[in-house]
């Protein structure tokens, strides 16, 4: 794997925070930041359903293999030469529902938590 | 002999002989880690792992060797058990600790193998086509 293309929210102001904090983060793999649904995602990506992209972040290798919410969390976190090791915890058997319980609940409060920080 | 000589032989028998059983282990587990950390390089591993084993032997023995003068005298038997247990205490302490060392550096050296070719940490969800950059 080479390449992980983020598909992100670019409209949420917790969504562009989290993408600058990730861009000065030193990485053992390349990602790519694409706004969801835009013009440019649908020319990378012509077979994926971009509605469903809207709903949460998904993460997407240079082979193709998608990863959908927590997972693409996760995905990014394994990305990041400081955190691979807290990817591999956080997706033990014991940690992933907790953790996809964590990432969804703040993925579809995510406008509310912008405006709370902002 | 006097108690004091008959003290030094003791504890140079009793650490010695530590020493040894301690650098054994650590060459006989060890290789194992090597092995997986040098990706199945059998020569690589045995050369590190011996390479490893003669710094644990340096080490120790030159801390026995620092460490064996008493520096007062010993007026009976009893003086020179207590002495030797202090002495071989430390020596043990100093082992102990000198083993963990050599576990953790193990732990460490594979943590950052598997770190640099990990598998990602989750199966994708499905898959897609990518337009191939240009």
């Amino acid at each position: 794997m080479r390449t992980l293309t983020v598909l992100y929210d670019s409209e949420c102001g917790l969504c562009r925070r989290a993408h600058e904090w990730l861009a000065q983060q030193p990485k053992l793999i390349e990602l790519v930041f694409v706004p969801c649904a835009s013009a440019e995602a649908r020319k990378l990506f012509p077979e994926l359903n971009h509605e469903w992209t809207k709903a949460d972040l998904t993460v997407i290798d240079n082979l193709g293999a998608v990863y959908f919410g927590p997972k693409g969390w996760l995905m990014v976190l394994w990305a990041l030469t400081r955190y691979r090791e807290w990817s591999y915890r956080l997706a033990t058997p014991e940690l992933l529902p907790t953790t996809k319980r964590v990432v969804s609940a703040i993925s579809q409060n995510r406008y509310q938590i912008s405006r709370a920080v902002s | 002999m006097t108690i004091e000589i008959t003290t030094y032989l003791v504890y140079l028998a009793i650490s010695i002989a530590l020493t040894i059983w301690v650098a054994r282990t650590l060459h006989k587990n060890g290789r194992v880690f090597l092995v997986d950390v040098f990706h199945g390089n059998e020569t690589l591993a045995d050369s590190v792992n011996h390479l490893l084993v003669v710094g644990f032997y340096l080490i120790n023995f030159g801390y026995v060797s620092l460490a064996l003068k008493l520096g007062y005298d010993i007026a009976d038997a009893k003086e020179g058990i207590e002495a030797l247990s202090v002495k071989v205490g430390m020596v043990l302490l100093v082992l102990g600790g000198m083993h963990f060392f050599n576990l953790f550096v193990f732990s460490r050296m594979r943590r950052r193998k598997t770190i640099h070719d990990g598998r990602p940490p989750i199966a994708p969800d499905s898959f897609t086509a990518v337009k191939q950059e240009v």
